[in-house]
C-alpha cells in the first residue's frame, strides 16, 4: 500500500458519488444539479491528471504503485482488481476530458435534468470500470452495466425514433457480450479454476495454444473458437462490418452529449477489448486471424466512407465516418507491429477528440436550426453560407473537419500515418486500398463543407447566432488537443510505447 | 442410517407445523368465517404467517444437521431439500401477503387461498424430500390436487373455471402416465426405493435396459408436466392467465421449485453413477428438452400483451435454465439451482406485486397499462425495471449471477452448445423484458389517475423484495457459500 494505490478507485467511484449527490438534490434545483455534476467531473479530470503525472512511462506492463486487488467472490476467485498501463491511461484521460466537456455541452438539456445528469455520471463510472478492470469478471460486469444508462439516455432524451434506436443498441451489444461471457467462463474452467482464473494479466501470454474443445464430437482448437466468441463481442462495439448496423441509428437518435460519448469513448471500448483481452489471451489465434481482421478493417474504411458520402443528414454522415475511422484502428491492430499498434492506440485517442468536436458542433448547430439536413428530403438545401453567418463556429468546424480528415499538422494525420507505416510491409494490397479510404474521407467531408458553409446564405440561416462563451469554452480544450497532438504527439506516444511494445513482442512469438 | 419413528418425527417438524397451521386456519375460518368484523381476518393472516415463521425457523435450524433418512428411508433430510423448503416457505409467505392485498381474489375466497397454499406447500416439501416412488407420487398429487382448486378460485369467472378444468385434465393424464411408468420400473426392478434402485441400474442387462427406457420416459412426463417443460408446457400459459393473480404468482414459485428440486434429485439418484446407455439417453433427452424449454418459452413470451401471460412463458424458460443444473450431475449444479431459486423468488414476487397493483387499478394486465408508470409511481417503476433487467440476466443484478452460476456449471461439464443456447436465450428474453421497461419509462402515461392501494407499507414491501435482487448481484459470496453446502444424500 502506498499513497497512490487508491487513486484508481477514486477515479472509478467519483462519478458514483456524483450520482448520489444528484439524486439527493431536489428536482427543481436544476442549476445546482448541473454545477454539482460539473464540479464532480472536473474533480475526476484532476484526479486523472494526477494519475498522468505519477505515471511511469518506462514500465511496460501494469504500474505496480496503482494496482488494487481485493477479494470479491472467493468461491470463483473473482477479485476487485484495478490496474493501469500505457494502453488504458490514454483512454482514461480521454474519458475524463470528454465527460467534463459533455456536462458543459448538456447545459441546455431541459427535460428531466436530474435523471439525465445522474445517468450520465453513472455511465462515466462504468466506462472507467471497463478501462481499469484487470479482472475479467469485473470487466464484464462494467461492460454490461454500461448498457443500462445508455439505454435510458438514448431512449428518453433522444430524437424522434429514439426507442427503436435504444432497443437496437441494447440488444445488439448484449448479444455480443453474452457470447463473451461464455468464452470467459470457458477460460475459467480451462485454467483449472485457480486463484488467477479471471485475472486478465495471468491469463495472457498464450497459455491455451494446445487446448481443444469438443463441440458436437469435433475437437476444435480452444483458442480459435473462443477468440471468435470474444471477437464478435468486441467487434459489435467497435463496430466492425457487418456488425455496425446499430451505430447510425444510435448516433442519429442520441442527444448530442451521448453521441459524443458513444463515438468518443464507447467505440474505443471495443478496440480496447482487443488490446487488453482478445490479443494477449489468445495471441496464437490473433495472429491466425490477422488477415481476416485486416480485411474487415479495410471493408470498414471503404464501406463506411461510401455510406458517409451518400448521407444527407450531417450527423449520420459523421456517424458513418466513425465507422470508417475505426476501420483504421482495426488495420493498425491487425498489423501487429510496433508502429501499427501505436498508431491504433493513438488513433483511438485522436478519433475520440476529433469526432467529439464534430458531434458537439453538429449539436450546437442543431440547437439553432432544429434540423440536420444538408439537403432536405424535398431537395432544398438545409444549410448554406454558414461561413459568413457564423465565423467562429466555422473556424472550429474547419479544425475539427481537417483533424478528422487526417491533414498533416493535425492529430489524425500522425495516427493514420503510423498505421500505414506499420501495416505496409505485411498487407501491401490492403494498405494501398485503405489509402483510397483517406481520399474518400476528404471527399465527403469537403463536399459536406461546401454545401453547408459556402454559397448563398439561405433565408432561415440568417437568424442563427454564433457560438456563445460557454460553447467556445468547452471547444477550446479539444481544439488544443487536436492541434497539439498533431504537432507534438510524443506525450501520448511515450505513454503507450512501452505497453504496446510488450504486447507486440508477445504476438511476435506466435 | 434409518431412524425410528420418534426420531424421524424430530426431523419432520417443519412439515408438521405447516400441517398444524393449515388445520388451525380451517378451525379459525370455520369459527369466525362469517364474522363481519375485520379482526378475525387479521387473526387469520397473522396465524398463517406465524405458522410459516415457526416452520421457517425449524427448517433453518435443520440446515446444519447431518443428512439422514427418516421414516424407513422414505424421506431424505439433507441440505439440498432443506434449502429448497426454506425457499418454498418464503415463497408461500410472500404470495399469501399478495393475496391479502390483491383485489383479483374475491374477499370470500381469500381464506381458502391461504389454506390451499399451505396444503400445496406440504406437498412441495414432501416432494423435495421424497426418497421412494410412493412418496414422490403422493407429493406430486398433494401438490396438484390442491393446485387444481386454486386455479379455479375465481368461481364466477369462466376463464378461471376453465383454467382449473384444464389443469385437472392435463394433470390427471400425466399423473396416470407417471404412475404407469413407476409401476413398470417396480415391475422390472422389484423396489420403489430410490436408494435401492440406483445400484441396480448399473447391473442391468441390455433387455432390461431396453424395457426400462420407456418407463423412465413415462416417469419423466409426470415431472416434466409439473415444471412445465416443453412439450408439456401448453397448459401453463392458459392456467396462469385464467387463475387469479396471486395464484399465478404462487404457481410460478412453489410447485415449480418443488418440481425442479425433485427432478434434480431423481436425475442424480438414478444417473449419478455409471449406468451406461440409460444415463446417456436421459441426459441427451434432458439437454434437448431444456434447450427447447428455454427457447420456446422465450420466443412465445415475445408476442404476449398480458403481463401475466408473458411472465408465464418466461417462467417456462427459467425452468428450462434451472433444469440445466440437474444435467450437470454434481454439486455445482445443485448449488446453481438453489441460488437460482432464491433470486427467482424475489424477482417473481416483485414482478407479480407490481402487476397486481396495475391489474387491480385498470382491470386488466396488458403491458400498455404500465405506460408512464415512472411519472406516477417511481418506486414501483424502478423496482419493476430492476427486476426486468435482473430477469434478463444483466449484471450487477442477482439474475445475472444466477445465470452465471448455471452457465459455469454446464461449461465445467463441457456442454458448450447448451451454454451458447442459454446465452442466446438471454438476448431473446431481454427483448420482451425490456418492452416492459420501455413502456414504463419511455412512454407517456395513458391518464393521470393515481393507482390506489400502493401505500407506504406496500412500497416498503416491494422495496424489501427489490433489495435482494440488487444486493445478491453484488454480494453473492454468502449465499453461494450457503448453497454450496448442498449435500445430496443418496445412499
Amino acid at each position: 500500500m502506498n499513497a497512490h494505490s487508491n487513486l484508481l478507485s477514486w477515479i472509478l467511484w467519483m462519478p458514483m458519488i456524483g450520482v448520489l449527490g444528484v439524486l439527493l438534490l431536489p428536482k427543481t434545483k436544476e442549476t445546482a444539479i448541473r454545477v454539482w455534476s460539473l464540479i464532480n467531473t472536473v474533480i475526476t479530470l484532476v484526479l486523472s491528471g494526477c494519475l498522468y503525472m505519477k505515471f511511469d512511462n518506462t514500465v511496460p506492463g501494469m504500474q505496480e504503485m496503482f494496482t488494487i486487488k481485493h477479494s470479491w467472490i472467493s468461491q470463483f476467485n473473482i477479485f476487485y482488481h484495478l490496474g493501469i498501463d500505457g494502453i488504458s491511461l490514454p483512454m482514461v484521460l480521454l474519458t475524463s476530458l470528454l465527460f467534463a466537456i459533455c456536462i458543459l455541452s448538456s447545459w441546455t438539456v431541459k427535460k428531466q435534468v436530474k435523471g439525465y445528469f445522474a445517468l450520465l455520471l453513472m455511465l462515466q463510472s462504468t466506462v472507467y470500470g471497463v478501462f481499469l478492470s484487470m479482472d475479467f469478471f469485473l470487466f464484464y460486469v462494467y461492460w454490461e452495466v454500461m448498457l443500462i444508462p445508455m439505454f435510458f439516455l438514448i431512449g428518453i432524451w433522444g430524437g424522434e425514433n429514439r426507442e427503436y434506436a435504444a432497443v437496437k443498441f441494447f440488444l445488439y451489444t448484449f448479444f455480443g457480450s453474452i457470447l463473451m461471457l461464455v468464452g470467459m467462463v470457458a477460460l475459467y474452467f480451462v485454467t483449472g479454476q485457480g486463484v488467477d482464473s479471471f485475472n486478465i494479466l495471468a491469463l495472457s501470454g498464450g497459455k491455451f495454444v494446445n487446448e481443444t474443445v469438443n463441440i458436437f464430437g469435433m475437437a476444435l482448437p480452444f483458442a480459435k473458437v473462443f477468440f471468435v466468441a470474444l471477437f464478435i463481442g468486441f467487434a459489435i462495439k467497435v463496430p466492425v462490418f457487418p456488425f455496425h448496423t446499430w451505430l447510425p441509428h444510435a448516433h442519429v437518435q442520441a442527444p448530442t452529449a451521448i453521441s459524443v460519448i458513444l463515438a468518443g469513448v464507447l467505440l474505443k471500448m471495443g478496440t480496447y477489448g482487443f488490446l487488453r483481452i482478445a490479443f494477449p489471451i489468445f495471441p496464437s489465434a490473433s495472429v491466425y486471424f490477422a488477415d481476416a481482421i485486416a480485411w474487415l478493417g479495410l471493408i470498414n474504411v471503404i464501406y463506411g466512407a461510401f455510406c458517409a458520402m451518400a448521407q444527407t443528414d450531417v450527423k449520420k454522415l459523421v456517424a458513418y465516418s466513425s465507422v470508417s475511422h475505426m476501420g483504421f484502428v482495426m488495420l493498425g491492430l491487425a498489423a501487429m507491429t510496433v508502429q501499427g499498434m501505436n498508431g491504433a492506440v493513438l488513433q483511438m485517442f485522436n478519433h475520440g477528440t476529433s469526432t467529439a468536436m464534430m458531434f458537439l458542433l453538429i449539436g450546437i448547430l442543431y440547437e439553432r436550426s432544429h434540423h440536420r439536413w444538408i439537403v432536405r428530403p424535398d431537395g432544398t438545401k438545409g444549410f448554406g453560407g454558414l461561413y459568413t453567418q457564423l465565423p467562429k463556429f466555422s473556424i472550429v468546424f474547419i479544425i475539427a473537419m481537417f483533424a478528422s480528415m487526417g491533414l498533416p499538422g493535425l492529430s489524425g494525420f500522425i495516427s493514420e500515418a503510423l498505421i500505414f507505416l506499420g501495416i505496409y510491409n505485411r498487407f501491401t494490397t490492403i494498405t494501398v486500398l485503405a489509402v483510397v479510404g483517406l481520399l474518400l474521407g476528404a471527399a465527403y467531408l469537403l463536399w459536406m463543407f461546401k454545401r453547408m458553409f459556402f454559397g448563398e446564405v439561405i433565408e432561415e440561416n440568417k437568424s442563427y447566432t454564433d457560438m456563445n462563451a460557454r460553447e467556445i469554452f468547452y471547444m477550446v480544450p479539444l481544439c488544443v488537443a487536436v492541434i497539439l497532438f498533431g504537432i507534438w504527439p510524443s506525450p501520448l506516444l511515450d505513454m503507450m510505447k512501452a505497453s504496446v511494445g510488450k504486447l507486440v513482442s508477445l504476438l511476435a512469438t506466435f | 442410517m434409518a431412524l425410528n419413528y420418534l426420531a424421524s418425527i424430530s426431523h419432520y417438524i417443519p412439515e408438521l407445523l405447516v400441517c398444524f397451521t393449515m388445520g388451525a386456519l380451517i378451525l379459525i375460518e370455520a369459527t369466525y368465517g362469517n364474522d363481519e368484523k375485520g379482526s378475525s381476518k387479521n387473526m387469520f393472516y397473522w396465524g398463517s404467517m406465524l405458522g410459516l415463521l415457526c416452520a421457517l425457523i425449524y427448517q433453518v435450524k435443520g440446515l446444519g444437521i447431518e443428512p439422514t433418512h427418516i421414516f424407513t428411508k422414505s424421506l431424505v433430510i439433507d441440505h439440498f431439500s432443506g434449502f429448497a423448503k426454506i425457499v418454498m416457505i418464503l415463497s408461500t409467505a410472500g404470495v399469501i401477503y399478495l393475496s391479502k392485498i390483491s383485489k383479483d381474489l374475491y374477499e370470500g375466497t381469500k381464506a381458502e387461498y391461504t389454506i390451499l397454499a399451505m396444503g400445496v406447500l406440504v406437498g412441495g416439501m414432501l416432494l423435495a424430500s421424497a426418497n421412494n416412488m410412493l412418496l414422490f407420487y403422493l407429493g406430486i398429487e398433494t401438490l396438484s390436487l390442491l393446485s387444481y382448486a386454486m386455479a379455479a378460485l375465481k368461481k364466477n369467472d369462466e376463464r378461471s373455471t376453465e383454467a382449473g378444468l384444464k389443469y385437472v385434465l392435463y394433470g390427471g393424464v400425466t399423473a396416470g402416465m407417471m404412475l404407469f411408468g413407476m409401476s413398470h420400473i417396480f415391475g422390472v426392478l422389484g423396489t420403489i426405493n430410490f436408494s435401492e434402485l440406483m445400484p441396480m441400474l448399473s447391473t442391468l442387462s441390455t433387455e432390461q435396459t431396453a424395457i426400462l427406457i420407456p418407463s423412465f420416459l413415462l416417469f419423466f412426463v409426470g415431472i416434466g408436466y409439473k415444471i412445465s417443460c416443453v412439450p408439456f408446457h401448453m397448459w401453463s400459459p392458459d392456467v396462469y392467465e385464467g387463475s387469479p393473480l396471486p395464484v399465478t404468482a404462487f404457481f410460478s414459485l412453489v410447485p415449480k421449485f418443488a418440481g425442479i428440486v425433485a427432478f434434480a434429485r431423481l436425475t442424480q439418484v438414478f444417473f449419478g453413477g455409471d449406468v451406461g446407455v440409460l444415463k446417456d439417453s436421459w441426459l441427451v433427452l434432458l439437454s434437448i428438452v431444456a434447450a427447447l424449454t428455454m427457447t420456446v418459452g422465450n420466443v412465445s413470451a415475445i408476442g404476449q400483451r398480458s403481463i401475466k401471460r408473458m411472465l408465464a412463458f418466461s417462467s417456462i424458460s427459467h425452468a428450462g435454465v434451472m433444469m440445466l443444473g440437474a444435467i450437470v450431475l454434481g454439486k455445482s449444479g445443485w448449488t446453481a439451482i438453489l441460488f437460482y431459486s432464491v433470486t427467482y423468488l424475489f424477482m417473481t414476487l416483485v414482478a407479480f406485486y407490481v402487476a397486481s397493483f396495475i391489474q387491480d387499478h385498470y382491470g386488466n394486465d396488458h403491458i400498455d397499462r404500465f405506460s408512464g408508470l415512472i411519472k406516477k409511481h417511481p418506486v414501483m417503476a424502478i423496482a419493476m425495471a430492476i427486476t426486468m433487467f435482473s430477469l434478463a440476466g444483466l449484471p450487477p443484478l442477482s439474475g445475472f449471477v444466477a445465470k452465471f452460476n448455471i452457465l459455469a456449471a454446464i461449461i465445467d461439464k463441457k456442454f458448450y452448445v447448451l451454454a451458447v443456447i442459454t446465452a442466446l436465450n438471454s438476448v431473446i428474453s431481454l427483448y420482451y423484458y425490456m418492452k416492459v421497461v420501455r413502456v414504463m419509462i419511455l412512454k407517456d402515461a395513458e391518464s393521470d389517475e393515481q393507482i390506489g392501494g400502493f401505500g407506504f407499507i406496500n412500497q416498503l414491501v416491494i422495496g424489501a423484495y427489490t433489495l435482494p435482487v440488487v444486493l445478491l448481484g453484488i454480494f453473492w459470496q454468502k449465499l453461494i457459500a450457503l448453497a454450496n453446502g448442498a449435500l445430496l444424500l443418496i445412499k
